[in-house]
């Protein structure tokens, strides 16, 4: 299988409680985000933060997972919504962690009952790199709903 | 305790169908397109990635973190530039993370600022979430 790199920077300047920093992706998709302490643990006030673009890869790599499972079962969906949730909390000993994910998908997909869809869902779960790397330290939940 | 959200809809197959970061939480970017393709081929059209976001967080968590280790030792920096590269094998997941800092730091020698990014590396709330990454590499150097 071939190795993808993708690679993203960062600009900061002074230091964390009142400094601010960019973040830009390599690939053009978005650049020069500003990110700042007070709106990471506080009113977002429009800025993007470590933890946003962590929701906004799971729920990308899990919508891609599902996606691709029920291509596998010859069921593709004809729409996915996803919204994930991550969650930062302090934890006795060892400041901010990353304590949960959540995502909830829904799904409108022909020929499918709701108990498939959710046993589909687990299955991608379970083969979501995200999901994966961060079960090791953090609750993560997922929801499946079949709209019909 | 601080709650991020991000949603996200996909339409049709793997291969042909596509998806959309319709928004975040926080309103900063979206929408932005997302496809299987585009993920797993060198050119990526544009288009953003799971494994770029990661990338994205990953970076800026380590700034941050950084920044703060640097102010508390009573040296805060001028300005960092970091960048991740996320290398992604599609049936492997993310197998490294390579994490380059560029700092302009006064009154601090090049070990201490390797010695603060180290344990920014350690430390910041994206490392820890994604210890299960086999190896993540950190290069840290001093400008000139």
């Amino acid at each position: 299988m071939p190795r993808i790199a993708r690679s993203a920077q960062v600009a900061w300047e002074g230091n964390l409680a009142r400094g601010s920093g960019h973040v830009s992706a390599d690939t053009g998709a978005f650049a020069e985000l500003p990110i700042s302490l007070p709106s990471r643990i506080g009113n977002p006030d429009g800025k993007t933060s470590p933890e946003e673009l962590l929701a906004a890869a799971h729920a990308g790599c899990l919508a891609i997972s599902v996606a691709g499972e029920l291509t596998k079962a010859e069921k593709p969906p004809e729409v996915l919504a996803l919204t994930a949730r991550v969650i930062v909390d302090e934890v006795e000993g060892k400041g901010h962690q990353v304590v949960a994910s959540e995502v909830d998908v829904s799904g409108r997909v022909p020929g499918i009952d709701a108990a498939e869809f959710a046993r589909i869902v687990a299955v991608a779960d379970a083969g979501c790199t995200f999901s994966t790397l961060i079960r090791a330290s953090a609750a993560v939940t997922v929801r499946a709903r079949l709209e019909t | 305790m601080a709650e991020r959200r991000a949603d996200v809809t996909w339409t049709g197959d793997l291969m042909s169908g596509s998806g959309t970061i319709d928004s975040v939480g926080s309103g900063a970017f979206g929408p932005l397109d997302v496809s299987w393709p585009a993920r797993t081929e060198d050119a990526s059209g544009g288009k953003t990635s799971p494994e770029e976001l990661i990338a994205t967080a990953h970076a800026s968590c380590f700034s941050m973190s950084l920044a703060h280790a640097l102010a508390q030792a009573g040296t805060p920096p001028e300005r960092l530039s970091s960048s991740a590269a996320v290398t992604f094998v599609p049936g492997s997941g993310i197998t490294k993370i390579a994490l380059t800092v560029r700092g302009s730091v006064p009154d601090l020698d090049a070990d201490g600022f390797r010695a603060a990014a180290e344990d920014a590396k350690a430390n910041c709330p994206v490392s820890q979430a994604l210890a299960g990454i086999n190896e993540i590499t950190l290069d840290a150097q001093l400008d000139d």
